[in-house]
């Protein structure tokens, strides 16, 4: 069963995005900021993390560095889901991801989207 | 009262100064060939008999001074520092002096005090007075007069000798202390007089020069901490914008999160996650969900502000292929104009144009002036044309619609504003977000209405400044 881990300080949508995916099969964790996602991602070792931006305490840049940094995670593939679509202000983010996609996804989308990279990682 | 006194290092009165001592020089030779041809008419046309080898003696030691009188003036020409003006002054002083000598020189040799020209010393004192400060110019009147009386008194007294202008007056009228007097006196008078009515106006002219300064330094001055008020007030007003612009970064982000949440929450049930849902329910859920769609594009435009504003655009930037942009800007456009009955016309260039510019952002312009060409135009076409000339790239959307009213013309490019014959649709924002899009491309956007090619419809032209090719 593939895991996936959110990081995304937004309780509600984080509540839709975990029923959606464990209705299709998927083991779902989550993590309220950067640095419980790190901590997780370290913890759990998911196959997909879909990562939020702007969040409290530890926002997706800061995140992204230490994910770079350490070699036993870099590798997880990353979905970058913010509320606009391109990269935020100022500063692109500092690490590869798969895809940037804007929020709000439909809950159908969100489930195209998962299953596009994790059947292919399932190959 | 005046103060008389030159200013030091006061620039015009410098000026002044030196171009006077100038027009000395060029005086002295005119009165070196008007000595000459006096003295020569005197001798040989009215048969006055006096030597006339003295007068040329002195007629050559003027000329020689005088020689040296230019060089030296020539070289205070160039001179630019402080201490000119003391110079200038001093050689001034000492040029009237010398004169004066000269002209009592002269005199002796031409008859003394009976010779008529003794009234000359009034030009030596005027030309003082123009010259120098009230103080100086009747120090030099004091000198003159005194020359005049020493020259006649010693001639008078027989301490040296005189000579006689025999043919022209009588031979012993200088020995008559009557007539010595009177000619004093009448000197006296006569240079005084002048001296008074010229260092008065000078002094007077002085003055205005010295106030005409003060006020024009007061002028810059005063332009001076204006200018030094506006930029501070300009900077402020940026630093305001600024920080106005993230404001609205963080406000519209954080009206956009719980609205992604509820739109997200609504869709879960829409798609039927939580159970079935019947037809009325899904109805409404549907008319929520689409009032938040709405809200959603209104936050995604104001956030297209900060974004463009505080410089994101700028690395986005790119060479970019201008009909690549346009194609991909009509994808989906043509359903939409077919369906309302429009004809979407293209022309492009052959070869396309590369421009340096964000190509998302490109695409957002064209898109959004195509999309208003349609929703304003009820029949006919919708052509988007792509000109290249040396320096710029021209995009127009050119339509068949109602056009714009004149009185809209002005504001159409503001927030918020929509035509005044338009029924409401969309964020009203999309041709704000236009203009500041093309700006940052370093372009213009503007509108004819009606299309002055055609007599009707709009035409929506933009330019881009082609890339300039930086040699490698």
């Amino acid at each position: 069963m593939s895991k996936i881990l959110i990081i995304d300080d937004d309780a509600d949508l984080v509540a839709v995005e975990k029923a959606v995916l464990e209705r299709e099969g998927y083991k779902v964790i989550t993590a309220g900021n950067g640095k419980e996602g790190l901590v997780q991602t370290r913890k759990e070792k998911p196959d997909l993390i879909i990562l939020d931006i702007v969040m409290p305490v530890m926002d997706g840049y800061l995140y992204a560095n230490e994910f770079n940094n350490d070699k036993t995670i870099s590798k997880i593939p990353v979905v970058a889901l913010t509320s606009y679509i391109e990269s935020p202000l100022d500063q692109p983010v500092p690490f590869d991801v798969l895809e940037y996609v804007s929020k709000p996804i439909k809950p159908k989308d969100l489930v195209l989207l998962v299953n596009k990279y994790l059947k292919k990682i399932d190959k | 009262m005046l103060n008389t006194e030159p200013v030091a290092g006061y620039i015009p009165e410098l000026k002044a100064l030196k171009a006077r001592l100038s027009v000395f020089v060029r005086m002295r030779w005119l009165v070196v060939a008007g000595i000459i041809a006096v003295a020569l008419s005197a001798k040989y046309l009215f048969h006055i008999s006096f030597n006339l080898l003295p007068v040329f003696i002195i007629c050559l030691f003027l000329l020689v001074y005088n020689f040296w009188m230019y060089l030296w003036n020539r070289r205070l020409a160039k001179d630019d520092t402080e201490l000119v003006i003391n110079r200038a002054q001093t050689s001034g002083y000492l040029q009237v002096l010398l004169d004066l000598a000269v002209l009592t020189v002269l005199l002796h040799f031409t008859g003394g005090i009976t010779n008529p020209f003794v009234f000359v010393y009034v030009i030596h004192t005027t030309a003082a007075s123009i010259l120098l400060s009230r103080r100086r110019a009747y120090e030099l009147t004091t000198i003159a007069v005194g020359m005049a009386a020493l020259l006649a008194f010693l001639e008078y007294g027989g301490v040296i000798g005189h000579v006689n202008l025999v043919g022209f007056l009588p031979v012993n009228l200088y020995r008559q202390l009557n007539f010595v007097w009177s000619v004093i006196v009448t000197l006296a008078v006569l240079t005084y007089t002048s001296t008074y009515i010229s260092t008065a106006v000078a002094g007077e002219l002085r003055q205005q020069h010295l106030k005409m300064d003060l006020l024009r330094d007061k002028l810059l001055k005063d332009d001076e901490i204006e200018l030094e008020r506006i930029s501070a007030e300009v900077t402020h007003l940026k630093d305001e914008r600024t920080s106005f612009i993230r404001l609205l970064n963080v406000v519209t982000h954080d009206l956009q999160a719980p609205l992604v949440a509820v739109q997200s929450c609504i869709s879960y049930v829409l798609d039927g996650y939580a159970g079935e849902v019947v037809p009325e329910q899904k109805d409404w859920l549907q008319r929520g969900s689409r009032r938040i769609d709405g809200l959603l594009l209104l936050i995604t435009d104001l956030l297209d502000i900060p974004r463009i504003e505080l410089g994101q655009l700028k690395q986005e930037m790119a060479d970019l292929s201008l009909n690549d942009v346009i194609t991909h800007s009509l994808e989906g456009l043509e359903i939409v104009a077919s369906k309302k009955g429009l004809k979407l016309l293209v022309e492009l260039p052959e070869k396309s144009p590369v421009v340096s510019g964000s190509a998302r952002r490109l695409q957002q312009v064209i898109t959004n002036l195509i999309n208003n060409a349609i929703n304003y135009t009820k029949e006919g076409e919708i052509k988007i044309r792509l000109l290249e000339n040396s320096d710029e790239i021209r995009v127009e959307v050119s339509d068949t619609g109602i056009g714009i009213p004149p009185q809209d013309l002005p504001r159409l490019f503001d927030e918020f504003y929509r035509g005044s014959n338009v029924e409401t649709k969309g964020s009203g924002f999309g041709l704000s977000i236009a203009r500041r899009i093309i700006n940052a491309h370093g372009g213009k956007i503007w509108v004819e209405s009606p299309n002055q090619a055609t007599g009707h419809g709009s035409i929506f032209i933009f330019t881009i400044p082609k890339k300039q090719n930086k040699p490698n």
